[in-house]
């Protein structure tokens, strides 16, 4: 009979939960074995259910209860009677204190216990962040079908004898630096056409930085958007097409020169030759699978705003003619007659855009003479793109892979020279080592022991990559493909000794050619795009990566404590709340009508409605700059006090608009609990921001919560500090006050400038000129900071100052 | 006078915010949005179905428009009127404010009512202390403001989607069963079923709104009370279950799809008639064809699935929301609302291509029971859910789509936390209005 009634109390929409509210309600009546009525008079505490009134309830029962079975036969509605006698029987049989779940337990050991375990968690989190290089693993070849390495190349002196001879022609051109703007271009046109390639020209305006803070997540790459000033200044790529022999077209590999046309260099006109002789060698072999495309990247304005130019066309076909600059590069066949007009296309061809299909994988290549003596040929490997994206590991993979055991020749990447000396850095990289002995010791199958030198070398890589990253600046011209989902690298190869020696010149175009026809070779035999291997890494070394398994470890330790001190905050004030609200009732029934007080479990509703102004206050504080940018003639300096000045002022306006909560009328017994639940409020908001900035970018999360963690766990309001007078209410003032200052973004910047520069160097306008370049640069960053870390830290103040 | 003046004031305001977001449908570009737009509701579908119809094609050649052929002939000329300087569809943007609109305005007018009926049962109680905290501010006005100023709401009214329309039909089904006019109720339901097929589950709310009455206490008070005090008079006769609007609300519905049906039979004469649309409305909904990613549940899970399981799967999931609806009624009987509530949010969770757009409807009749719920558990942990998940989700939708580095793993977390999120919500307010009907009964037996 009661399993019956069982299934049917199983059968309800929740079992679980129906369960639970059973057992949570029968457990506060004596469990005398009496069959007691129903669930529904049960709801109250054991306390309020004192003799008299309890001894109604019994009284009652026997009574109504029979009552109601009789009416429930008589409605005919079996399902009720059921469900009535399984609750009854249910609850009967429960034990009087039931125990909750060990996960709820868990849950609220975390929560009365916050404060240690907000500690715990941050100190773990900073000390993960620091054991990251122990926990580098070795790169590895993720893809079969790459195979590096696996064919002789095919790179011969008799290419470095052509490429020597084109960089002594470019150089020629130099002598006549008026024409060389166009005179280099039209050389390279002719040198691909001898190659049987396709050759054409693409003109583009240079970049001018527009901000668009709506479109960090627009689908649509931004298409079509022709400037109105006339065609005076533009460059001119070069751009090289090798129709593969077994391939069908949909597929290329691009090579990126970039070379400034106006005033070109030995070492760029180096990168050019060696383009040129592996782009004709790749036009002779018969393996070739992938097109070859070759754009010779005019960075008369900047590397990266010519490559990005071609992408965009490239990646958006203008099908109008009406706009004389989209007819360039459409397929229109009427506009012959400007061609012939145009002295750049000297041959008089028309320059339609052509297209290779989807790139597998771009490689800009750069010579670089650092004019000092360093023992080995250097290849220094530039990886991060916008928004700390990467490119998939396998590129670098075998770019590394070939440099070092096929040619020979020293792999860096960026790291933070000022941390290679530093003293602290020494000594936990010993702590380490010694840990790692006595691991070894113990065991000698752990092997997490890392020597010094590795250490301190693989925290400095670790932090410039972190650095790149979270400015979500692309470093090179590579930044450019990965918006359009395309694994690019910028190699930069700097050779031994002094370019002018012709010998020496030509060995060194000998392996920077075996390398690249090495990595073409690699890329070609592809089968698909790059997905084995990782995308979310920071490198320690340019063999040593930490995937995003293990650096989520770190920023996920800082962000633990985040929800749980929100809810031990949340939870308290509440509790709080409640008795006042009880003090209230007996004092003052007029209190009732104030909102929070009526509502036990909305009374965050207020805090929530503070925080969204301070947010919306955040948003406008973040289109402010582009009006800024229409006033004429302003210094970065001006520009940020205007800036400042007028998100001051419109902070105070939506205070007094909105309902500032100093106006508030005091309403003692809230009030104390109130900053608790506008921080509970604050810190859930933080979280979520924090969160989702982890994803967009995980380095500048990481810097931000190092930053922000701290300042949301520990703000106090300084009354109460004060109110307290202990030295520890005084410690707790001295932080708070700290954390605060350095919190404010543009004081941390400038500190950090100071620090690294020198503090005379350093005044406000810098900190408009990084924003300025951050928005220029659409880079995620700048929203970080102005809609997650600026309010975050308005609240943080506000809840210092609060009036408690 | 006040509060009346400051509801219509931020009504206005809100009305005004969409107006101003619709001059911006290019840099929002909201309508390509898989959270906004889903195949059944997108706009520029049924403009394409429009265009195949106006070139003597069927509208559902291809697989391009699954909406109903009303929608197409009322929304289709709309699609293609364009003015000088003003962005595309601004007709049909234009509409959906009227929509939205006339839901709130409905929210509130179903809202006023329920808490007239509650408080009279109330007062019939003799509980009328519990009233006092709800005078300040009136349920009804609380929902429409909510359904006006959501987010959600907001982007689904801006981002050509037919949502508002459907979510009008819903409110006005509800609105009629409310004030007992059964042909108003018919005719909502109808056009709402019709549109997206789920609301056909809220016949059972309908058919009890019209039975028995609005929300009140549970029946056995009633009866406690009545026989307890030894009156003459009942103090009110709500237990009793009329037959004659039900009776009404049938007839009416026979009669509304009859003339729907005539409509679209007639429409779509040429192009393979009734079954014709049947296969590729409902049957597009019930067989969950198109499994690109949206916030549901359906799609990942359909995607990899063996074919010879798919059908069995396909019963088990549509089951699921058909199994939750009896046991609902026998509990929440008295409340046919709040069922109503729990069905909508149900249906929205389990349908196959659901949208921010449903959320935005059940979210705002939540409004309708603020009193009921005020002590609803977790309402700060819900917010914070909801707010976190919407943004994570574009978020998650450019990391695979558009940057690659992410996968559809990484989206599809999001649409799982968003059902998590739904489903508490469920959970404690039917737990928290189940709490309040036995906080009544202990105040009415004492």
């Amino acid at each position: 009979m009661i399993q019956e009634h069982r299934s049917w109390a199983a059968f309800t929409l929740m079992p679980k939960r129906l369960n639970v509210l059973l057992m949570s309600t029968a457990s506060d009546f004596n469990a005398d074995g009496k069959l007691l009525q129903d669930v529904d008079i049960a709801a109250t505490t054991q306390g309020e259910l004192v003799g008299n009134e309890n001894f109604v309830t019994k009284e009652a029962e026997p009574k109504s209860r029979a009552q109601r079975e009789s009416e429930n036969k008589t409605d005919g509605s079996f399902f009720n009677l059921r469900l009535t006698m399984a609750e009854s029987v249910v609850e009967d049989s429960q034990s009087p204190k039931p125990k909750p779940r060990p996960i709820v337990r868990i849950g609220i050991f975390l929560i009365t216990h916050s404060s240690f375990v907000s500690v715990v968690c941050c100190a773990a989190g900073i000390l993960a962040l620091f054991l990251l290089p122990l926990l580098a693993k070795n790169t590895y070849i993720s893809e079969n079908a790459l195979m590096p390495g696996s064919a002789n190349p095919m790179f011969s002196r008799h290419e470095t004898v052509e490429a020597n001879r084109l960089v002594k022609e470019i150089m020629d051109l130099k002598l006549k630096p008026a024409e060389a703007g166009i005179e280099i271009p039209r050389l390279l046109a002719q040198r691909m056409e001898e190659s049987d390639a396709e050759v054409y020209h693409h003109k583009f305006h240079g970049k001018i930085s527009q901000f668009r803070p709506l479109h960090f997540f627009s689908d649509i790459p931004y298409s079509g958007i022709m400037l109105e000033n006339g065609s005076a200044s533009h460059g001119i790529n070069t751009v090289g097409i090798i129709r593969a022999p077994r391939g069908d077209g949909k597929e290329a590999i691009v090579f990126v020169t970039p070379y400034n046309s106006t005033k070109i260099e030995l070492s760029e006109a180096l990168s050019l030759g060696l383009a040129y002789s592996v782009f004709s060698l790749l036009s002779r072999v018969t393996w070739l699978a992938k097109d070859i495309v070759w754009l010779a990247a005019d960075s008369r304005y900047g590397e990266y705003a010519s490559v990005a130019a071609w992408l965009r066309d490239y990646h958006s076909p203008v099908f109008s003619g009406s706009d004389k600059f989209g007819a360039d590069m459409s397929f229109g066949t009427n506009n012959l007659h400007e061609h012939k007009a145009n002295p750049t296309t000297g041959a008089g061809k028309p320059d339609v855009f052509r297209r290779a299909g989807t790139m597998a994988a771009a490689l800009v290549f750069k010579v670089v003479d650092k004019r000092e003596e360093i023992e080995k040929d250097t290849l220094s490997i530039y990886a991060e793109a916008s928004n700390g994206q990467m490119p998939n590991l396998d590129l670098i993979n075998i770019v590394h892979f070939l440099a070092v055991h096929a040619q020979g020749l020293r792999v860096k990447v960026e790291k933070v020279h000022s941390l290679l000396n530093s003293a602290w850095l020494q000594i936990m990289g010993q702590t380490l080592e010694s840990l790692g002995k006595v691991a070894r010791s113990l065991n000698p199958q752990w092997k997490f022991g890392i020597s010094v030198p590795e250490y301190v070398e693989g925290t400095a890589t670790l932090a410039s990559s972190l650095y790149y990253q979270a400015l979500g600046v692309p470093t090179g011209s590579h930044g450019a493909f990965r918006d359009y989902q395309v694994d690019a690298i910028t190699m930069e190869i700097s050779p031994k000794g002094f370019l002018n020696n012709e010998v020496r010149r030509s060995e060194f175009l000998l392996r920077g050619g075996r390398l690249i026809e090495g990595v073409v070779r690699s890329v070609n035999n592809l089968l698909e795009k790059f997905h084995q291997s990782f995308f979310l890494y920071l490198l320690t070394a340019p063999s040593k990566f930490v995937s995003v398994g293990v650096y989520m470890i770190a920023l996920l330790l800082l962000l633990v404590p985040l929800p749980i001190a929100a809810a031990a905050l949340y939870s308290g004030a509440n509790r709080l709340g409640s008795i006042s609200k009880e003090e209230n009732q007996v004092s003052s029934p007029a209190s009732i009508d104030k909102p929070g007080v009526a509502f036990k479990s909305w009374r965050w509703l207020h805090a929530a409605k503070v925080v969204f102004i301070v947010h919306l206050w955040s948003a406008i504080v973040s289109l402010l700059p582009a009006l800024i940018n229409q006033l004429p003639e302003m210094t970065p300096m001006t520009s940020m006090l205007v800036w400042a000045s007028a998100s001051i002022f419109i902070l105070l306006i939506l205070y007094s608009m909105l309902g500032s909560p100093f106006s508030y009328p005091t309403v003692t017994q809230s009030q104390n609990s109130e900053w608790a639940i506008l921080k509970a409020v604050m810190i859930a908001v933080a979280s979520i921001g924090l969160g989702l900035m982890s994803i967009i970018n995980y380095a500048t999360a990481q810097i931000g919560a190092i930053l922000m963690v701290p300042m949301c766990l520990i703000v106090h309001p300084l009354k109460l500090s004060c109110r307290a007078g202990s030295l520890r209410a005084f410690t707790l003032i001295a932080c708070n006050l700290v954390l605060a200052v350095f919190g404010f973004p543009p004081v941390g910047l400038l500190m950090v400038k100071g620090w690294s520069e020198g503090f005379s160097g350093v005044n406000v306008g810098d900190f408009w000129s990084w924003a300025e370049s951050l928005w220029a640069w659409n880079s995620a960053t700048y929203l970080y900071l102005v809609l997650v870390h600026l309010p975050c830290w308005v609240l943080c103040i506000h809840i210092l100052l609060h009036p408690c | 006078m006040a509060k009346m003046r400051w509801f219509w004031v931020w009504v206005l305001a809100s009305l005004f915010f969409r107006l101003v977001l619709i001059y911006f449908p290019k840099n929002l570009n909201l309508g390509s949005r898989p959270e906004v737009a889903t195949p059944l509701t997108s706009l520029r579908r049924l403009a394409e179905g429009y265009w195949l119809k106006q070139s003597s094609i069927s509208p559902y050649s291809g697989s391009m428009y699954h909406g109903s052929p009303l929608l197409l002939s009322v929304l289709g000329p709309l699609t293609v009127t364009r003015f000088e300087g003003q962005p595309n569809h601004v007709a049909c943007s234009l509409l959906f404010v009227i929509a939205d609109f006339i839901t709130a305005i409905l929210i509130r007018a179903t809202g006023e009512k329920l808490q007239l009926a509650y408080s009279q049962s109330l007062r019939s109680l003799n509980l009328a202390k519990l009233l006092e905290t709800s005078e300040t501010l009136s349920a009804g006005d609380i929902a429409g403001l909510i359904y006006l100023w959501n987010p959600l709401t907001i982007v689904t009214c801006v981002g050509f989607s037919t949502s508002p329309i459907e979510n009008l039909m819903v409110v006005l089904s509800l609105y009629g069963a409310c004030s007992r006019l059964a042909p108003l109720a018919a005719f909502g339901w109808v056009i709402a079923s019709h549109l997206s097929l789920y609301p056909a589950i809220l016949i059972v709310p309908i058919i009890l709104l019209l039975g028995y009455g609005p929300d009140t206490p549970p029946r056995k008070l009633f009866q406690q009370r009545n026989s307890g005090s030894n009156e003459k008079d009942p103090v009110l006769p709500v237990n009793l279950f009329s037959w004659r609007p039900v009776v009404h609300f049938i007839l009416w519905a026979s009669f509304w799809s009859a003339y729907v049906l005539v409509l679209c039979s007639i429409y779509l004469k040429q192009y393979g008639g009734l079954s014709e649309m049947f296969k590729r409305t409902h049957g597009f909904i019930l067989t969950v064809e198109d499994l690109s990613p949206n916030i549901g549940v359906l799609w990942y899970f359909f995607a990899e699935v063996f074919d010879f399981f798919r059908d069995f799967f396909l019963i088990v999931f549509h089951v699921n929301i058909l199994f939750m609806l009896f046991p609902l009624a026998i509990r929440l009987n008295h409340r046919p609302c709040f069922l109503a509530f729990v069905y909508i949010a149900l249906s929205s969770m389990l349908k196959s291509y659901p949208s921010v757009g449903d959320s935005a409807l059940y979210l705002a009749l939540l409004g309708w029971f603020v009193y009921e719920l005020a002590d609803m558990q977790f309402s700060f942990f819900l917010f914070c859910g909801y707010v976190g998940v919407i943004l994570l989700s574009p978020v998650m939708h450019n990391l695979w789509i558009w940057r690659g580095t992410g996968n559809a793993n990484f989206y599809y977390a999001t649409a799982m936390a968003y059902a998590c999120l739904q489903i508490i919500l469920v959970v404690e307010s039917v737990s928290a209005m189940l709490h309040h009907d036995r906080m009544l009964r202990k105040q009415s037996t004492t």
